[in-house]
Order: structure tokens, then C-alpha cells, then sequence
């Protein structure tokens, strides 16, 4: 009997250590977010005060003002979300009608012709930057949004059409077919069954594209070096870039770009978590 | 006739996908091999057979393989790193019921995270002066003087690597962590039952499961290791002294540093053939069970 009561004592013990195990990794991974947040209220004087103040008494919004207030930051985000909106809606304009096709409409080899969609992903990014150079100033597209759309889209529809296609292989035929029988045609259909079926899916997919594009750096920084078409990732780079970096100002334009995120992310991490995401290796 | 039919309209509703994937992925990657066995004659602003030239300038620059080795460093410890880390967490999230849904949806944030602002949160965390990093340790004691994270070309590499852990782990976690629940509880109990303890059970029950899950997770590190790029031009740009210049920085400064196209798309196979040897591997390993 005392060795039942052992044996359940060190289990509370193991499942105690394994909390505190948990709670230190969440901590080293909320940590940097934190820091940032934090130093974003401070003054700068107190950046170069030692030791570090961690806690500052003198809360101020200066390096937001600075930032909201630098027109370049506000071009740059403008053209992040601009991007981003229509790579968004063109990835899923492409991806709904593909997968439906390649899936619900059963089309022979359907199977592998979307798993050489995705392995598309696993390309490295360098094979495409020569090329993208010379086809984008080919067409006049560099230093363009449209040239960063063509550029954004070899990223976003693989993906986006497999997230798609995965929802649409989930949804019962029957739905599909009683919808036939009621004389709907394809277009009806789509619109009236699959659509409606698979929306939270599509949402993931559509809010997935959108991060990506919003958090793309590789193509903006190699084809967009004016700040005609720069995008916010680019701009923070190029405040590193100074002589003297203005790190209160960097860290106030890091919590800009990442806020956006946070809510998508609430929404798909649901996806993510049941293990769905396999496929999804883009970060 | 039926299948016809289907067939084709199946495939109509691709071809708007099929035809942009052809233009702007599938014409590029072809594009880019022609680049690679040629070379650009600026004169007349046109390009030529050139055979293997750009290969053999490769195989003979001593910075391809000073970025040859740089890379397989990188990905080495990259790829231990986040297996171990991801493993870890992944057990001990298995192993809870309470809170195990925040905790994964914590731990997830880094994955979700761009890029550039991993990069400037890790700069500015390993800043010698004003970073916190050096300011923790030297409050604890650890370290007697600032150290230089990212400036030592000892310790530049090494950095940028706990860095890019710090991003990448939750994809090995999650991996892991859906195979985990393939482990049958019946099994892990009967092999205590019979007087195993944590280790045997993990290494007779728990691992062969899981085996298939850590070698699809090895597999997602060891591509994102290889196709790394913003992280390090971000921090240190290759250097200090070229010790952090994996492939894709150094493609980067061929192209658009050197502008000699032509090795740069070289280089770019190169990196390209070891992610496909990689691939082929795990597929022979995963057919193998």
C-alpha cells in the first residue's frame, strides 16, 4: 500500500517537473516578444543606461510618434498590405476552382498532380533569383507591386491550393450529390455546397497566404530597391542599415508589423494544432 | 466517354492554377538551369552555351566551399538542435491534459513569427552593450566582461543557430507530437507493468512509433536549414570573416554583388541537388519500414 502511495508521489512529482519544464520553454519563447514590447514604452536615454533597465518608470509612445509619424514607414506599410490583399485574393481565386476540380470533379492523377503542386514548396528560394531578376526588368516589373505579386505567388498558391484541396477532400459526397440531384450545376454547386462547407478552411488558407505575403522579405529585398513598392520587412532592414541604429525606433516599427499577425494566428493555430499542418511546412 | 468528359473538366478548372504555377514557378526553375550552363556576354546582352564553366569556377573558388562548409554546419546544428528541443517538448506537452492547448498555442508563436523581426529581436537581444542577454549573465555571474554574440566568428555561427532554433522548433514539435499520438497506451503501461522504466519504455515503445514522425520532422528541418536566408543577411550578413555565409547568402552575393548570374544559378543547383539527395533519402528510409 506505501508503495502505491510512492509510486503516485513521484508520478505528482514527475507531472510537476514536467509543468515547470513547460513553463520555462514558454517563457524563453515569449521572452524576446516581451523585451521588444517593453523597450518599445522606453525613452530612449534609458537604451543606454547600465546595467539595463528592465522595467522603466517613464512609459512613452515617442518611438511609436517617431515611427507613425516617418511618411516612409507608412508608404511601406501601405504597400505591405496592398501586396498582400492581392496575392491574398488571387491565391484563392487560382486555388478554390483548382482544387475543385482536382479533387471534387475526381480528375485522373488529381492525387499527384497536387502533390507536385506542393512539393513546389521544397524548391529553394535562391533557384528563383536570378531568373525573377531578369524576368521582372524584362517586363519593366522591378520595383513594382505587381512584380512582387508575380514574385509572392510561386510562394503562396502551392500552399494555399493543398490547404484548400485537404478541406474540399473532408466534405461528404452525398452533400455533394444531393445538391446535383437537385439540379444544381458545377458553378451551384461550388457555391451552394462546397463553398459554404469548407469556409472556415478556405478562411485558414486565405489568412495563411496573407501572412505569408506580409511577412515576406527574401523577393521584396532583392527586387524592390527604391521605396516605390518597398514593403514593411524591407524598411526595418534598412533602419538596421544606418550608421547609428535607432533601436527604440525599430523595436516600436517591429510591434507594428508583427500586430497584424496576432490575430490570424489566434484563428489558425487551431489548424496547426490538429496536426493538419503537415503539408504546411512554409513558415 | 464519361471519363472523358470528367477529365477534361476536372483539368479546365485547373488550367488558370496550372497555367500561373507554369509561368511563375515552373518557367523560372527551367530558366534558371539554362542560366546555370551558360554565360552572359554583356556586350551584345545575350547568353551562350557555356557548358560546365560556371560549375568549374565553383570548384574552384575557395569561397564555395568555404560556404560548402559553413552550410553543412548550419544544417547539422540546426537540425540536432530543434530535433532535441522539439522532442522534449513535444513528450512533456504529450504528457499533460491541463493547459495543454495554451502551452502548444505559446509555443507555436515562433513558427507564426516573420522573419525580419525574429532577426532584429535576436540582434538586439545579443547586442553587446545594450542587449539583455549579456545583462542577464553578467548578473548571474556567468561571464565577466560584454560578450560579442554575433562579432566573434567563434561565436557567430553558433548564435545565429540558437536564433534559428528558436523559430524552428515548434515545426519539429508539432510534427513529433501528432506521431506521439499514435503510441498506444496499453503498450507503455504493460511495458511498466513488466518493471521498464522511462528511458526503456521510451526506447522500446515510444521511439519505434515515432520513428516515422522524427525522420518526416529531420526532413522539414534539414530543407528550412538549407533554404535559410533572412535570418542570417539580416544579423550579420555572412560575416564576421564569410563564418556565417551559408548557400544562400553566398548565391545572393554572387548574383547581386558579383552580378555573375551564371554561378550564382550554378550554385544554386548545387544547393538544389543536396535538398533532392536529402528527399531521396528519407523516402528510401520511410519505404524501409
Amino acid at each position: 500500500m506505501s508503495l502505491m502511495a510512492s509510486k503516485r508521489a513521484r508520478r505528482r512529482l514527475t507531472k510537476g517537473f514536467v509543468y515547470i519544464f513547460l513553463v520555462m520553454a514558454s517563457a524563453i519563447v515569449i521572452f524576446p516578444y516581451l523585451w521588444m514590447a517593453l523597450s518599445s514604452f522606453k525613452p530612449i536615454e534609458e537604451f543606454f543606461t547600465y546595467p539595463l533597465q528592465w522595467f522603466t518608470k517613464n512609459w512613452t509612445l515617442a518611438q511609436y510618434a517617431g515611427v507613425l509619424e516617418d511618411p516612409k514607414f507608412l508608404a511601406s506599410l501601405w504597400n505591405s498590405l496592398l501586396v498582400s490583399s492581392i496575392v491574398t485574393a488571387l491565391s484563392l481565386i487560382l486555388s478554390i476552382p483548382a482544387a475543385y476540380g482536382l479533387t471534387r470533379l475526381r480528375a485522373p492523377g488529381g492525387k499527384s498532380v497536387l502533390v507536385g503542386i506542393l512539393s513546389s514548396q521544397f524548391f529553394p528560394p535562391m533557384i528563383f533569383f536570378v531568373p525573377f531578376y531578369i524576368i521582372l526588368s524584362q517586363f519593366r516589373l522591378l520595383n513594382t507591386i505587381p512584380g512582387l505579386v508575380f514574385a509572392y505567388l510561386s510562394v503562396t498558391l502551392p500552399i494555399c491550393t493543398w490547404m484548400v484541396a485537404t478541406t474540399f477532400r473532408n466534405i461528404p459526397r452525398e452533400l455533394e450529390e444531393a445538391a446535383r440531384v437537385d439540379g444544381c450545376g458545377d458553378i451551384k454547386t461550388i457555391f451552394e455546397v462546397v463553398l459554404r462547407m469548407s469556409l472556415p478552411g478556405i478562411l485558414t488558407a486565405g489568412l495563411f497566404a496573407f501572412v505569408l505575403a506580409w511577412q515576406e522579405y527574401i523577393f521584396a529585398l532583392l527586387y524592390t530597391t527604391t521605396t516605390a513598392a518597398q514593403t514593411a520587412p524591407v524598411l526595418l532592414f534598412y533602419y538596421l542599415g544606418q550608421h547609428q541604429i535607432d533601436y527604440g525606433r525599430l523595436m516600436a516599427a517591429a510591434v507594428l508589423l508583427s500586430l497584424p499577425v496576432i490575430f490570424p494566428f489566434a484563428f489558425m493555430q487551431r489548424y496547426f494544432r490538429q496536426g493538419r499542418g503537415e503539408g504546411s511546412i512554409k513558415g | 466517354m464519361k471519363g472523358r468528359t470528367k477529365f477534361i473538366k476536372g483539368y479546365l478548372f485547373a488550367t488558370p492554377l496550372l497555367v500561373v504555377l507554369a509561368v511563375a514557378v515552373l518557367f523560372p526553375a527551367l530558366y534558371n538551369l539554362g542560366i546555370a550552363f551558360s554565360e552572359y556576354n554583356a556586350a551584345s546582352n545575350s547568353w551562350r552555351f557555356a557548358g560546365l564553366q560556371n560549375f568549374a569556377k565553383l570548384w574552384n573558388s575557395p569561397l564555395f566551399w568555404n560556404s560548402f562548409k559553413v552550410t553543412l554546419l548550419w544544417v547539422v546544428g540546426n537540425v540536432f538542435l530543434q530535433l532535441v528541443i522539439g522532442l522534449a517538448v513535444a513528450l512533456a506537452l504529450n504528457s499533460i491534459l491541463w493547459f495543454r492547448g495554451p502551452f502548444t498555442g505559446i509555443l507555436l508563436i515562433p513558427w507564426i513569427s516573420s522573419f525580419v523581426v525574429v532577426a532584429i529581436l535576436f540582434i538586439w537581444i545579443y547586442d553587446p552593450q545594450m542587449g539583455v542577454l549579456n545583462d542577464i549573465l553578467l548578473r548571474m555571474g556567468l561571464i565577466e566582461k560584454p560578450v560579442a554574440w554575433l562579432a566573434s566568428p567563434q561565436l557567430a555561427q553558433a548564435s545565429l543557430i540558437v536564433a534559428n532554433t528558436w523559430k524552428f522548433f515548434p515545426l519539429v514539435m508539432i510534427t513529433l507530437l501528432a506521431g506521439l499520438q499514435d503510441v498506444s497506451p496499453e503498450l507503455v503501461e504493460a511495458t511498466q507493468v513488466d518493471g521498464a522504466n522511462w528511458l526503456g519504455t521510451f526506447r522500446m515503445v515510444i521511439f519505434p512509433t515515432i520513428l516515422p514522425s522524427i525522420s518526416t520532422g529531420v526532413l522539414l528541418s534539414t530543407i528550412w536549414a538549407y533554404n535559410s536566408f533572412t535570418l542570417p543577411i539580416v544579423m550579420t550578413g555572412g560575416g564576421p570573416l564569410r563564418a556565417t555565409e551559408i548557400f544562400g547568402l553566398h548565391i545572393f552575393k554572387l548574383a547581386f554583388d558579383a552580378f555573375d548570374f551564371g554561378a550564382a544559378a550554378a550554385a544554386s543547383l548545387v544547393l538544389f541537388i543536396q535538398i533532392m539527395i536529402v528527399i531521396v533519402l528519407y523516402l528510401k528510409v520511410v519505404e524501409r519500414d
